[in-house]
């Protein structure tokens, strides 16, 4: 990285150049964000294939539509993340949806594969990663409201409904709890930089 | 609308909760330039960054090479059979035309020096070295034609697991609608003798649809093109079974493989 230039400016550089078709530019950006949103892909949906399959549907996004990329409208990271998160929930709802319709014996056969045995890698993420370390910190109130919605794809009043809360009450915690989490994530940061 | 209304649809919005009315208000204050809003979506998308961003997991390499493959075959349209190159195997063969040509030339000299007689040892080698060419160019339309499905964005990609009979089997399935398409087999037992393995498309609510039959190699390893199946649009399950050699119209024996779409 050259001399006082931000992770955020780097990646934007390698945005620019991926719009140009460096594949190169690509294979870099790759490295330093597939983890991230596989993380998160994962927790989402809970099915490694599934996640495996949104994975390279995001990056291949990101390959195609590299030339809309905005900085003024965020960081390279948001902008992959929102997408990781969105291709992921919009996943995650057709898997619910066909859920109700679909042929039982797949179901139960994939269901039957899974070894209780083995640790869910997301679950194994999930309960020793920063995450909940930082989301732990929060009141549960306000990481409930979180949770249902960036993780399990659940509008407003979904939650609302699901809480037994009114909705101004839902629309406040997310905005307490997003800027708890921001100052906790902040805190964590220093001692690295 | 206040500050602190703005700040909490903005965090809505971040999280993806956000809907209905207060949704179309917030995206009209985004797109007229709201410097409140665009500073607090901003803000939090980068928190939610930040926190996916701790607990990260390493993709397997598949997903990279599968994507670079992709981007690769992309950037090198499908052109004319004579300019694209083929892999190592056919590439040795790409010294065949010179011998064709070669050959065809000679066989000329010798009809022009013993008069309309040809000799029938280079006849048979053209029609040989003919034949030849054919094979190979109707390889590489085939290999043309996977490219050209692993490249279109509206493939669908499907990792089928393996289930009881075959815990360590894997699949990967190439869909798309209008052009068929490629199942990729791995770590199946060889089928006992009278059976083969059957690979079926379902498409929501639907009986299951034969896409056809295909065995495995010694290593476990099997492949299967499948033509556009009639009436079959977006799959949303493919599933293998073992079945009667020759396959049947509807599953009947044990599931192998499934994934869903």
């Amino acid at each position: 990285m050259p001399p006082g230039r931000t992770q955020s400016e780097e990646a934007a550089a390698l945005i620019a150049r991926m719009a140009q078709g460096d594949r190169e530019a690509f294979s870099r950006f790759y490295d330093a964000f597939a983890g991230a949103a596989f993380g998160l892909i994962q927790r989402v949906l809970r099915d490694p294939a599934a996640a495996e399959d949104v994975l390279q549907e995001v990056f291949w996004q990101v390959w195609r539509e590299a030339a809309q990329y905005d900085s003024r409208r965020g960081s390279p990271a948001a902008w992959l993340i929102m997408r990781a998160k969105s291709r992921a929930i919009d996943r995650l709802r057709s898997i619910r949806r066909r859920e109700k319709t679909f042929v039982a014996p797949v179901d139960e056969a994939l269901a039957r594969r899974d070894d209780p045995a083995a640790p869910n890698p997301g679950v194994a993420a999930e309960e020793r990663g920063l995450v909940q370390t930082a989301l732990g910190q929060l009141p549960p109130a306000q990481r409930r409201v979180i949770e249902l919605a960036f993780f399990d794809g659940l509008t407003q009043t979904e939650i609302a409904a699901r809480l037994g809360e009114p909705l101004g009450t839902v629309k406040t915690r997310a905005r307490l709890g997003l800027e708890r989490l921001r100052g906790i994530l902040k805190d964590e940061r220093l001692p690295a930089t | 609308m206040n500050r602190d209304e703005i700040t909490e649809l903005a965090a809505l919005y971040a999280l993806g909760g956000l809907e209905g009315e207060d949704r179309a208000r917030f995206e009209a204050l985004l797109e007229g330039g709201d410097p409140t809003a665009l500073a607090a979506v901003r803000q939090f998308e980068d928190t939610l960054a930040g926190l996916t961003a701790a607990t990260p997991e390493a993709p397997p390499a598949s997903v990279k090479a599968a994507l670079l493959a992709r981007i690769e075959a992309e950037g090198r349209p499908a052109r004319r059979a004579s300019v694209t190159p083929l892999p190592d195997r056919a590439g040795r063969r790409g010294m065949l035309w010179p011998v064709v040509w070669g050959g065809a030339l000679a066989a000329g000299i010798a009809a022009l020096a013993v008069g309309l007689t040809v000799g029938s040892s280079y006849e048979k080698r053209v029609t040989a070295l003919g034949q030849e060419s054919a094979m190979l160019r109707g390889e590489l339309e085939r290999q043309q034609a996977v490219i050209a499905l692993i490249r279109d964005p509206s493939t669908q990609v499907v990792s089928l697991a393996g289930l009881k009979p075959a815990p360590v089997a894997k699949a990967r399935m190439f869909w798309h609608a209008r052009a068929g398409g490629l199942l990729i087999a791995a770590g199946l037992p060889a089928p006992p003798e009278g059976k083969t393995y059957q690979l079926w498309a379902i498409a929501g609510k639907q009986a299951p649809v034969s896409a056809g039959v295909f065995g495995v190699d010694a290593k476990g390893t099997g492949s299967l093109r499948v033509p556009p199946l009639p009436g079959v649009g977006t799959v949303d399950v493919f599933a293998v079974t073992l079945e009667p050699a020759g396959g049947l119209p509807a599953p009947s024996g044990a599931m192998y493989l499934a994934g869903k779409s």
